[in-house]
């Protein structure tokens, strides 16, 4: 996938002399005056360019100086376009008409940022609770967090505090929302129209974590909702900035927890491209053997629950089952079963453990027939299909308003995946199929997810073959760049690895100055990594392109006029996971 | 009526009432049991041996837990409603004949304690209260939850309850009677409804599961998306009555009369002694409830409109043509 550079954009010169184009190291973008923003856009999405990827902010530390960047992408010439443009008095215009996705993007936006979108519908702040006093992601937010207030327990709130508090129990705390903060967040999203305003959330088994739904209802039918996030956010993005490069890698775990190895995958492939590492043979093998193991694992979640979530409570377990010996074979290798931060900026952090091989061959071997089991638990099953099909349709121009990617977007038709159009750690020497929906239905999204798994394990026993051609003793990280550290084993023996990886540690890897944005095509849709390097050891601005965010984006629209129950199944479908929501 | 027949009387009371408090119990510990091999897993195992004291255990948790009433709820209707749907679950039985009248000491016992000639009206006049209870549990718990979940159980006893009247209609011309030991009887000399009344006794199945609120039509008590429902907010035994009435009472009572009014009742090759109509009746009993928790933890659930869209176009048009079928050849043949 290349980005729109110059040599492409010479028509786009002639309707827009303004702009200018910069062709970086990594990746091209253009500038256009705040003025001719909305037009610029609105002429890129008629030229082609219309599937949404990403909108974010840079904060420039000059004084009040926000950077708008928008990620676009066109299917047809397979080619992304990064427009960029500077806010004026903290304000952007909104592009919500265009792009309906950008609304989430832009409240998340003006929720870290502060900065105001001119002709949003709503424009409300995204994780953070009404009444938040700071906007997280400016350079001027204080790093040492808001200070501790007395926060009084819910006993003594009522009845007063009459004795000294016990000597383990500490009166300070951070600051959190109150219920008063929580319930005016609440009543600022939705007006009640309707008979019902039923709550889903924060805690509730259907929501697969901690969303907040709200319900307008009438009867049983949803008139609108709205989806209140953030119940989870960690301020992830403000967490890389502080960070050197390696030590960022485990907090991506804990995004999507449901998919470690490939969020891992995603985010150093971005890293190595910015420090351009090359990568041995048998880390890439690996790394896919992996990620698709990983992704295997992730839709047996999603198998699992979203067949809870219409009742069929048999199938969770028997997808727990075989979810059990993927963990084994991650547990055996990263030492870790969910969050693993198994591999590394240039490579793995172990070699492949004695017989990993043999094992995951077997389980390949052995999976077809468990898939065939959960086939004929649901895929022919009246009930099933009567729950399932025909609700939540997405259409095709709902995939590229809404920035759809992963499943969901392939369910619809749109053959949008990563690991073939911009194949990343060796994806292009696998041969695997792309399935593709047709209606777009929950039915499909299904369909598409079980085929996944099957072409999964195709790319799973192409990655073993692979590797076993390889001597046993090839190496697994790539030790002579600069900025990757040393197996763990060599440090101990060598005086040099053991410099060098006391240097990284402390200083950090020193990247060159530039911007990426590097994708991988992860079990919840593409999950972005822009990272703006101004130098150093720390990224200046990493934003991190969730997938699941965009994919949930869609639902209050989807569930208009549905019922609760077509909620449930609708959300099974579009599989979100709060972590990488939320960050 | 004489002294001994109240003493009697009595004494069927109480011994119906400790056998099927106990089953209920025991169904429980059955359908962990059960769910755990389908699902392969073990079940409880650790009370007992075979976790066999399971629900006595269960049993001492929820009698000794705290219950916490909602504010907002209406005292009166949240604990009247508990009784709603444990009494008409258990009147359920006392119409339902466990065998033929045997005689003890010279005196002839029915093993039922109302012999009536309205037995089947009854019991789906029981049936029909029951409904009530969750549907009142729901709207004096004060909780969205545990209203909508009461209001779906409403559209669902809207679309089978038709349903269930007319599928046995058909069984009623055939026995010439609404008394279970009368249909039983013919039975006999005919050989079992089954034979003749297929298509009803599958619409009853379905009926069967509804009312008993199990799965497929468990929507009153969707877990994922109503946190089950009616009864969110009950607590202690208060919640473990439901479950008990609905999910255990009743679907053995529902298929004791399914047995009764499909499979011949009591009826089989006499070649376990005496006792043998009493075995055939548990057996049959029991194959039909295995069946029903069988379908519970395979089946996903349906939803409240494609509930109403299959009672109202697809069963009741069923359920009223084999009626008429029935009608007319009865009326050909005995006539």
């Amino acid at each position: 996938m290349q980005w729109l550079d110059s040599s492409l954009s010479e028509q786009l010169k002639k309707v827009f002399p303004n702009i200018s184009i910069e062709d970086g190291p990594y990746l091209s973008s253009i500038s256009i005056p705040t003025d001719e923003l909305l037009r610029f856009l609105s002429h890129l999405k008629s030229e082609g360019f219309k599937h949404f990827i990403d909108h974010t902010i840079v904060h420039h530390q000059a004084p009040e100086r926000f950077e708008g960047i928008y990620i676009l992408y066109n299917p047809e010439l397979n080619k992304r376009a990064l427009v960029r443009a500077f806010s004026k008095d903290s304000k952007l215009p909104s592009i919500e008409k265009l792009w309906p996705c950008a609304k989430w993007a832009e409240r998340e936006a003006y929720d870290m940022f502060g900065v105001i979108y001119e002709g949003h519908e709503n424009l409300r702040r995204m994780f953070m609770w009404e009444g938040y006093p700071y906007h997280p992601l400016r350079k001027d937010f204080p790093l040492s967090g808001p200070q501790d207030v007395e926060l009084p327990s819910l006993t003594e709130l009522y009845a007063g505090r009459d004795q000294e508090p016990s000597h383990d129990f500490e009166l300070y705390h951070t600051k959190v929302a109150t219920l008063q903060d929580l319930e005016k967040t609440q009543y600022s999203r939705l007006n009640k129209k309707a008979q019902l305003m039923l709550n889903w959330g924060p805690l509730h088994p259907g929501t697969h974590g901690t969303i907040w739904f709200l319900f307008d209802l009438d009867g049983e039918r949803v008139v609108q909702s709205d989806v209140i996030l953030g119940q989870l956010h960690r301020g992830m993005e403000k967490l890389a900035e502080n960070l050197y490069y390696f030590q960022f890698l485990p907090y991506t775990d804990r995004m999507d927890y449901i998919s470690a190895i490939c969020n891992e995958l995603a985010y150093v492939c971005a890293v190595e491209k910015l420090l351009k590492v090359e990568v041995p043979e048998k880390a890439l093998y690996a790394r896919v053997m992996f990620a698709e193991l990983q992704r295997i694992n992730s839709h047996l979640l999603w198998l699992g629950t979203g067949a809870l979530d219409l009742g069929a409570l048999t199938v969770f377990l028997y997808a727990f089952r075989e979810r059990e010996k993927i963990m084994d074979i991650i547990e055996g290798n990263a030492g870790f079963r969910l969050t693993s931060a198994f591999l590394r900026i240039g490579g793995l952090h172990y070699d492949l453990a004695e017989g990993t091989l043999d094992v995951v061959e077997a389980f390949v071997k052995d999976f077809p027939q468990r898939l065939s089991e959960y086939h004929s638990l649901l895929t022919r099953n009246r009930i099933w299909l009567r729950r399932t099909r025909d609700i939540g349709v997405i259409t095709r121009q709902d995939v590229f308003d809404y920035g759809l990617s992963g499943p969901v977007a392939r369910a619809s038709g749109i053959a949008y995946d990563l690991r073939k159009l911009q194949p990343y750690s060796g994806y292009e020497e696998f041969e695997f199929d792309i399935p593709v929906g047709e209606v777009g239905d929950v039915y499909d999204r299904y369909l598409v997810r079980m085929e996944e798994i099957k072409q999964s394990i195709r790319i799973i026993s192409q990655a073993i073959s692979k590797l076993k051609k390889l001597p046993k003793s090839a190496p697994y990280v790539n030790k002579q760049h600069p900025s990757v550290m040393a197996p763990k084993e060599e440090v101990f023996k060598d005086l040099q690895d053991m410099v060098k990886n006391f240097r990284i540690v402390v200083h950090g890897e020193s990247a060159p100055i530039g911007e990426v944005y590097s994708a991988g095509e992860n079990p919840r849709g593409e999950l972005g990594f822009y990272i703006l390097s101004k130098g150093g050891s720390k990224p200046y601005r990493l934003r991190i392109r969730s997938g699941a965010l965009y994919n949930l984006s869609i639902f209050p629209k989807l569930i208009k006029d549905g019922t609760i129950a077509d909620a449930i199944a609708l959300l099974g479908s579009l599989d979100p996971v709060v972590g990488e929501t939320d960050r | 009526m004489s002294t001994l027949d109240l003493i009697i009387g009595l004494l069927k009371i109480l011994i119906i009432l400790a056998i099927f408090m106990g089953l209920g119990a025991y169904l429980t510990w059955l359908e962990r049991k059960l769910a755990g091999h389908i699902q392969g897993r073990i079940g409880p195992k650790l009370v007992g041996p075979f976790g066999i004291l399971q629900p006595l255990a269960d049993g001492i948790k929820l009698l000794t837990k705290e219950s916490i009433i909602p504010s907002g709820a209406d005292r009166v209707l949240y604990y009247i409603s508990i009784a709603m749907a444990l009494a008409p679950a258990l009147m359920l039985f006392s119409v339902i004949p466990l065998g033929p009248e045997f005689t003890i000491f010279g005196k002839t016992v029915k093993p039922v304690i109302a012999d009536v000639n309205i037995a089947l009206l009854l019991i789906f006049a029981f049936g029909s209260l029951a409904v009530y209870g969750t549907i009142f549990s729901g709207w004096a718990s004060n909780s969205k939850y545990a209203f909508l979940g009461s209001l779906r159980k409403a559209s669902v006893i809207v679309s089978y309850e038709v349903v269930l009247g007319l599928s046995v209609l058909g069984i009623v011309l055939l026995a010439g009677s609404m008394n279970a030991s009368k249909i039983v009887k013919a039975q006999e000399e005919l050989g079992w409804f089954i034979l003749y009344q297929p298509v009803a006794f599958i619409l009853y199945l379905f009926c069967m599961l509804a009312e008993s609120g199990r799965v497929p039509f468990d929507i009153q008590e969707a877990e994922a998306e109503l946190v089950t429902g009616y009864n969110v907010e009950y607590g202690g035994i208060r919640f473990g009555i439901f479950p008990l009435a609905e999910w255990y009472l009743n679907v053995v009572a529902l298929s004791s009369l399914a047995v009764l009014l499909f499979f011949g009742g009591w009826l089989g090759p006499s070649i376990f002694g005496p006792i043998s109509p009493a075995v055939w009746f548990v057996l049959k009993v029991s194959v039909l409830v295995f069946f029903v928790l069988w379908l519970h933890w395979t089946l996903p659930r349906l939803q409240a409109r494609d509930i109403t869209h299959l009672g109202w176009k697809l069963m009741l048009p069923l359920a009223l043509l084999n009626f008429v079928i029935t009608a007319v050849i009865s009326f050909v043949i005995f006539s």
